[in-house]
C-alpha cells in the first residue's frame, strides 16, 4: 500500500517551495502585448482606410469632412458600443436597427398627436425609452425563456416593430413619414440641451501646437518602449547622452531648415539631417540608459525560411514599384468600362483560369481516393461555375471602379504584403543572428524609402506626393531607429515591476498627448476669416465645421460601455456569459439577468440614437433604421468582437463604425464613382476579419 | 488552514443510507460514507454507477430521496450549489466552470469580483492574487492576462481547484478531473489533490480510474449501478482488492469467460 503514494506525498505543501522561473516561459516585449489586443485589427484597418482617403480625397482630412464622417460615425458607433456588448454576451439583437426608427417614430408622435394636440416632447422621449427598455427586455426574457437563438427571438421583435411603425403612422399621420418634430413644444429646448450643434472656427496656431504635441508625445512613446523593452544599466553611459545631445541638435536643426527653405535639394538634404539626428538621438538613449549587447549570436547563415520570405518580400515590393507602369495616369478620371479594347479578354479569361485553377486545386485535395468519370464531371463542373462566378466579380469590380483605385489597391496591397514578408524574415533571422537582423532591418527602410519615392514620382494626388512621402520618412526612420537599437541592445527576457510600470505610464502619457495634438490638427480649421473670405471671394466653399452633440454622446456612450467592459464586475460577466454561459452560473453569475441587461442597454442605445435623429431632422422615414442592424454588427466583428462571444472590445467596435463612416464619406471626395463603396466595404468587413483571426491565433498559441 | 470549528467527533462530511429515484429509477441505494478533513475520499465507479448523482447530491443541485447527510454532525438541507457552496462544498465540474477565452486572473474570481467602492475591479489585487495562489499549486504562471483556453487541461483543473480552495472551500468535490488527460497531466493534478487535501480540506475525488484513486485516497467507496459496493478505509482494502471490485468484480470474471480470456 505505501508504495504506491510516494508520489504525492513528499512534498512539504503547507508551504510551497519558492517557483522557479520556468525556462520555457519568455517575457513577452511591449509590442507584442500591444499587438493582440481585440481592437488592434481595426485600429490598423482605420489607419489605412483613413490614409488611403486623405491621399485620393481632394477634402478629405480637412476639419471640414473629419466633422462629417464623425457625425455619420456618431448614431452608428453608439449603437455598436451596445451590439459589441451584447455580441461578447453571446446574442445578437436583429431589431436594434429598426429601434432608431421606431423610437423616433413614437417621440414624433407622441409630441404631435397625444392627447389631442401632443404633449412635450419631453415626455415623448421619456415615454419613448421606456417603450425600448420594455422591448429590450421582452427580448431578453424571451431568449432567456425559451432557449431560442436570439436571431429568431429579435427577428420577431425587428418585423413586429417594423409592422407597427408603419400601421400607426399611415393611421394617425396619412403617409409613412413623421414630420414637423423640431416644431412641437420643448423640441427648442431639447435640440438645444442633447443635440446640440456647435460651429468650430479657425485656430490660428492649430498646426504649431499638432506638431509640437505629437513630437513630445512621440519621444515619450519611444522612451516608455525602450524602457519596457531593455535592461536598466546600473550607471549611466554618458557618452550615450552626448550622442543623444547631437541627435536632438541635428534633428532640430534639420526640422528647422525643412521649415524654412523651399527647394527640393535643400529640403532633400535637411531632411536626411533631421532624419539621421533623431534616430541618433534614439539609439543614444538606449546607449546612455540601458545594458547594450555582448554578443551579436552566432550563427552566419541566414535561415531558409527567413531567406524565402526576404525574397517574396523584395519581390512584391519591385513589383509594387512597377505596378504604376501599365496603367495610363492621364485616363485616371475614366471608369475602366467594359467596352475598352485589349483589356476586356484578357480579363476575363485571366479571371477565368484563376477562378478554375482554384476551384480545381481545391477539389482535388479532396478526391484523392475515388477518381472515376462522375467526380471528374463533378470537378469540371465545379470549375466551370468557379470561372463564371470569378469573372463576374471581377467584371463588376472593374465596373465600380476606376484606373486609378485599381491601381492604387493594388500597391498598397503589393507593398503591404512585401513589407509584411520581409519583417517576418527579420523577425525569423533575429531569432539566430543578430547581424542578419540588422541587414534585413535596414533592408525594409530602404525598400520604404523606394516605395516613397516611386509614390512621389507616380501618385496624382498632391497629398501622396507631400504628406504621405514625409510619413513614409518617418516610417523609414523609425525603423531603422527599431532595428539599430535592437541590434545595439540586449533585450529584457523578465519582468522588471517598476520599469515595465514607469514604461506603461509613459506610453499613455505620449500617446495621449499625440491623440490630443492629431485631433486638434483634424477637427479645427486653421482658415482665418480673412482668408476663409478670400477663399469665398474666388468662388471656393468654406467648410460649414459643424460639430453635433450626437459625437459627444457617442463618446461618452463608448467610454462608459469599454469602462463597464473593461473594470467593473459586470464586464468580466458579460465575458463569462458570453464565453461559458453554463460555467458563469456554475460559479454564481446571474447569467440571465446579465443577458436581459444586455438586450435592455442596446434598446435604450437605440432610442439614444432614434432621439437625435429626430431631433436633427425633424422629419423621420417610417422605414428609418431598417438594415442598420447589420451595419452594428459589421462595425463589432470589424472591432473584434468574436461572433460567437466571449471576446471582443468596444473600442474597436467604434474604430469598425468610424472605418465604415470613412470610406462612405472617404469615396465622395474622391473623383471615383460611390456605387463601389458597397464592394469597398465588404473588402474591408472581409480583411478585418481576417487580420482580427490571425491576431487571435497568436494570442492563443504562442505564450 | 485550520478548521477551528471541526467538532472532533463527527466527520466533515457524512453520509448515512442516502438514497435518490428519479420516478422509478433508482439512482442511488443506501449509499453510506464520510469525509474528513485533510483526508481524501474517492469515489469510484463505472459509467452509469451513479458517481455525478452522488456529486449532485452532494453540491446541493439534487436532494436526497431519502438517508442522512451531515455536516460536522449537524443534518443539512441544500436545496441549490449556491446553499452548498455558502456552507463550503466546491464542485469543480468536469466542464471546470471556465470561461476559455477569459483570462486567469478574470476567470479566478469570476462571480466574485472584489471591488472598490461596488464600482471598480480591484484588478491589481485580483492578478497579483490568482499568480500567487496558482504558484501554491505549484504553478507557475507566464501571464494572468492569459485566456484560460491556453492552459493545458492540468493548469486549467488547477485554476479550478486553486479558486475553490482560495474562497474558503472546506470541501472540494473534483468530478473525474483526470478522465481526458494524459499520464503526466493526471499525476499533475493528483498532486495538487493531495496538496488540496493536506491544506485542510475534505477533498472528494470522483475517478473510474482505481490507478489514480489509490495513490491519493484515504477512504474507498464504490459503486456500481446505484449501489455501494462497499466504503472502505485505506487499511481496509488491499490494492488488488480494490482494482477487482472495481473492474466489475464478478462481471468481469464472466465477461472472461464469455469471451475466452485466460
Amino acid at each position: 500500500m505505501t508504495a504506491t503514494d510516494v508520489e504525492v506525498s513528499e512534498e512539504p505543501v503547507s508551504e510551497p517551495p519558492p517557483v522557479p522561473l520556468d525556462e520555457r516561459i519568455s517575457h513577452r516585449g511591449p509590442m507584442r502585448r500591444w499587438l493582440i489586443s481585440p481592437e488592434i485589427g481595426a485600429l490598423i484597418g482605420a489607419v489605412i482606410v483613413w490614409a488611403f482617403f486623405w491621399g485620393n480625397g481632394r477634402t478629405f482630412g480637412e476639419a471640414d469632412t473629419t466633422l462629417n464622417w464623425l457625425d455619420v460615425a456618431a448614431p452608428t458607433g453608439i449603437m455598436a458600443t451596445a451590439v459589441a456588448l451584447l455580441m461578447i454576451g453571446g446574442e445578437f439583437d436583429l431589431s436594434s436597427g429598426v429601434m432608431t426608427g421606431a423610437t423616433a417614430i413614437q417621440i414624433g408622435l407622441f409630441s404631435r398627436y397625444f392627447m389631442g394636440d401632443g404633449v412635450n416632447i419631453g415626455w415623448a422621449i421619456g415615454s419613448a425609452f421606456l417603450a425600448a427598455a420594455a422591448v429590450g427586455w421582452f427580448n431578453g426574457y424571451m431568449v432567456n425563456k425559451t432557449g431560442l437563438p436570439s436571431f429568431i427571438v429579435t427577428l420577431a421583435s425587428f418585423f413586429t416593430l417594423r409592422g407597427v411603425m408603419l400601421v400607426i403612422s399611415k393611421r394617425l399621420v396619412g403617409k409613412v413619414q413623421v414630420d414637423q418634430i423640431t416644431e412641437q413644444k420643448g423640441a427648442k429646448f431639447f435640440k438645444d440641451w442633447i443635440a446640440h450643434e456647435w460651429k468650430f472656427t479657425e485656430f490660428g496656431i492649430r498646426d504649431n501646437l499638432f506638431l509640437a504635441l505629437v513630437i513630445a508625445g512621440g519621444a515619450a512613446f519611444i522612451y516608455g518602449l525602450l524602457e519596457q523593452s531593455f535592461i536598466r544599466r546600473a550607471a549611466l553611459n554618458l557618452a550615450g547622452f552626448g550622442l543623444t545631445a547631437v541627435g536632438v541638435i541635428g534633428s532640430a536643426t534639420g526640422f528647422a531648415g525643412l521649415l524654412w527653405t523651399e527647394g527640393v535639394g535643400q529640403n532633400a538634404l535637411f531632411g536626411v539631417i533631421a532624419g539621421a539626428g533623431a534616430v541618433l538621438a534614439i539609439a543614444g538613449t538606449a546607449l546612455a540608459r540601458w545594458q547594450g549587447r555582448t554578443s551579436t549570436g552566432g550563427a552566419t547563415a541566414l535561415p531558409r525560411d527567413a531567406a524565402q520570405r526576404l525574397g517574396l518580400g523584395i519581390a512584391c515590393v519591385a513589383l509594387a514599384c512597377l505596378l504604376p507602369i501599365p496603367f495610363d495616369r492621364r485616363q485616371g478620371l475614366a471608369i475602366l468600362s467594359w467596352t475598352s479594347p485589349g483589356l476586356r479578354p484578357v480579363v476575363a479569361v485571366v479571371a477565368a483560369i484563376a477562378g478554375a485553377a482554384l476551384a480545381v486545386r481545391a477539389m482535388l485535395s479532396q478526391m484523392s481516393e475515388k477518381k472515376n468519370a462522375a467526380s471528374w464531371g463533378k470537378l469540371g463542373l465545379f470549375a466551370l461555375y468557379s470561372g463564371i462566378l470569378v469573372t463576374t466579380l471581377a467584371i463588376c469590380f472593374l465596373q465600380l471602379t476606376t484606373v486609378q483605385a485599381l491601381r492604387a489597391i493594388g500597391m498598397l496591397l503589393l507593398a503591404g504584403a512585401g513589407l509584411t514578408f520581409m519583417m517576418l524574415a527579420r523577425g525569423i533571422a533575429g531569432r539566430s543572428s543578430k547581424r542578419w537582423q540588422l541587414i534585413i532591418g535596414l533592408l525594409v527602410a530602404a525598400a520604404v524609402l523606394v516605395l516613397a519615392f516611386v509614390i512621389r514620382a507616380d501618385s496624382g494626388a498632391v497629398r501622396f506626393r507631400t504628406g504621405m512621402f514625409g510619413a513614409m520618412m518617418i516610417g523609414a526612420m523609425a525603423i531603422v531607429a527599431n532595428t539599430l537599437v535592437e541590434y545595439l541592445m540586449e533585450k529584457r527576457t523578465h519582468a522588471d515591476a517598476d520599469a515595465d510600470r514607469l514604461g506603461k505610464r509613459l506610453q499613455l502619457i505620449g500617446g495621449g498627448a499625440a491623440f490630443l495634438g492629431l485631433i486638434i490638427r483634424l477637427v479645427w480649421s486653421n482658415l482665418t476669416p480673412e482668408h476663409a473670405a478670400q477663399v469665398k471671394a474666388a468662388g471656393g466653399s468654406v467648410g460649414q465645421n459643424v460639430l453635433r452633440q450626437t459625437v459627444v454622446w457617442w463618446l461618452i456612450v463608448a467610454a462608459i460601455g469599454s469602462y463597464v467592459l473593461v473594470k467593473t464586475r459586470w464586464g468580466n460577466w458579460i465575458f463569462a456569459v458570453g464565453g461559458n454561459k453554463e460555467a458563469a452560473r456554475a460559479v454564481g453569475v446571474p447569467a440571465n439577468q446579465v443577458k436581459v441587461g444586455l438586450f435592455v442597454t442596446v434598446s435604450l442605445c437605440g432610442c439614444l440614437a432614434g432621439t437625435l435623429i429626430a431631433l436633427r431632422y425633424g422629419t423621420v422615414q417610417a422605414n428609418q433604421g431598417t438594415g442598420l442592424e447589420f451595419e452594428y454588427i459589421i462595425a463589432a466583428v470589424v472591432g473584434g468582437c468574436l461572433l460567437t462571444g466571449g471576446y471582443g472590445s468596444v473600442i474597436g467596435a467604434g474604430l469598425g463604425s468610424a472605418i465604415m463612416a470613412i470610406s462612405v464619406v472617404g469615396v465622395q471626395t474622391t473623383p471615383w464613382n460611390s456605387d463601389g463603396r458597397f464592394a469597398f466595404l465588404g473588402g474591408v468587413l472581409l480583411l478585418a476579419v481576417l487580420v482580427n483571426n490571425f491576431i487571435r491565433k497568436k494570442a492563443q498559441e504562442a505564450r | 488552514m485550520t478548521i477551528t470549528e471541526a467538532n472532533e467527533e463527527h466527520a466533515l462530511l457524512e453520509l448515512r443510507n442516502i438514497c435518490k429515484y428519479f420516478g422509478n429509477v433508482t439512482a442511488l441505494e443506501n449509499i453510506t460514507t464520510r469525509v474528513e478533513a485533510g483526508k481524501v475520499t474517492c469515489v469510484l465507479g463505472d459509467n452509469g454507477a451513479g458517481k455525478s448523482t452522488f456529486i449532485k447530491i452532494l453540491s446541493g443541485v439534487h436532494q436526497p430521496s431519502s438517508g442522512e447527510y451531515t455536516m460536522y454532525g449537524s443534518p443539512v438541507h441544500f436545496t441549490t450549489p449556491r446553499d452548498a457552496r455558502n456552507a463550503g462544498i466546491a464542485a469543480v465540474f468536469q466542464d471546470l466552470a471556465l470561461a476559455p477565452l477569459l483570462s486567469i486572473w478574470r476567470n479566478f474570481f469570476l462571480g466574485v469580483e472584489p471591488m472598490h467602492a461596488g464600482i471598480l475591479m480591484r484588478t491589481a489585487f485580483m492578478k497579483k492574487t490568482a499568480k500567487e495562489e496558482m504558484a501554491k499549486m505549484g504553478i507557475d504562471l507566464r501571464d494572468v492576462d492569459q485566456p484560460v483556453g491556453t492552459l493545458s487541461g492540468g493548469e486549467r483543473q488547477s485554476v479550478a481547484i486553486a479558486r475553490a480552495v482560495y474562497f474558503g472551500a472546506r470541501v472540494l468535490i473534483l468530478d473525474e478531473p483526470t478522465s481526458a488527460l494524459g499520464v503526466k497531466q493526471s499525476g499533475v493534478v493528483l498532486k495538487y489533490t493531495r496538496a488540496a487535501a493536506d491544506r485542510g480540506l475534505g477533498v472528494i475525488f470522483i475517478t473510474h480510474n482505481p490507478n489514480h484513486a489509490i495513490p491519493v485516497g484515504d477512504r474507498f467507496l464504490l459503486l456500481n449501478r446505484g449501489h455501494s459496493l462497499g466504503d472502505f478505509a485505506k487499511d481496509e482494502i488491499s490494492r488488488t482488492e480494490l482494482t477487482r471490485l472495481m473492474a466489475g468484480g464478478a462481471e468481469l470474471e464472466q465477461l472472461e469467460h464469455e469471451i475466452g480470456i485466460r
